[in-house]
């Protein structure tokens, strides 16, 4: 892992179109601001990895586990 | 062109049948091509097969259909890519997944398709949003696999 210290304002470039800028500091909290494409996607990692996942395990369903699917009333 | 598939058999496809996922599925960034089956018994049901790996599908569901006032908001660059000329266009697809007590629904990260463009995102929807959104039914099937 590349470590680097930055302060309040400072920008880190990664590739040609990818910038981190430290916005803000308070206490043990640092606040990002991304600037990326739009094609990338930019997420909290816990949220990616859970994602992930959830993929990773909807994609062994078989349709035997979806037969009553749909057969119960689904409204919430 | 045909593809193998573990669930479906041989399927032969047009070359429109196809949807592209130019960053994949997150867990799944490999599989850029998908096809869009629909579910032989069930009519709320369409699997989103992959046409290079043959044991990687998802069920998938419209939303609305089982859970009514679903909405989502994502950032702007999340939809960018498929480059959708209105929401009209766009159809949103919900994976199915299953954990001990029910089928669920990821409502977190719904799949967004440009249909005329054959394109497809999996986004990920701001705030607190379930990936597991348990449907009341408990199938019989599930309890007797746990």
């Amino acid at each position: 892992m590349l470590v680097l210290s930055r302060q309040r304002d400072e920008s880190i470039m990664i590739g040609d179109n990818i910038v981190v800028t430290i916005v803000d500091i308070r206490g043990d909290k640092v606040r990002l601001g991304i600037n990326a494409p739009a094609e990338i996607p930019v997420h909290r990692q816990e949220v990616y990895e859970a994602i992930q996942r959830e993929n990773l395990r909807a994609s062994r369903i078989e349709p035997k586990d979806t037969r009553h699917l749909g057969k119960a009333k689904g409204s919430e | 062109m045909q593809i193998r598939t573990t669930r479906f058999g041989s399927l032969e496809l047009e070359p429109g049948d196809t949807i592209q996922f130019p960053g994949g599925l997150l867990g799944l960034e490999d599989c850029r091509q998908w096809v869009l089956l629909a579910d032989a018994q069930n009519g709320a049901l369409g699997w989103l097969q992959s046409t290079t790996r043959p044991d990687v599908a998802l069920a998938v569901v419209s939303p609305r259909r089982f859970v009514p006032h679903y909405q989502f908001r994502v950032y702007r660059s999340e939809l960018a890519p498929l480059e959708l000329a209105g929401v009209k266009d766009a159809q949103v697809l919900t994976i199915v997944g299953k954990n001990e007590r029910s089928i669920t629904l990821n409502l977190k990260a719904p799949i967004v398709i440009n249909l005329e463009r054959r394109l497809g995102r999996q986004v990920v929807a701001n705030g607190d949003l379930p990936l597991q959104h348990e449907l009341n039914s408990v199938p019989a099937t599930l309890k007797k696999s746990a």
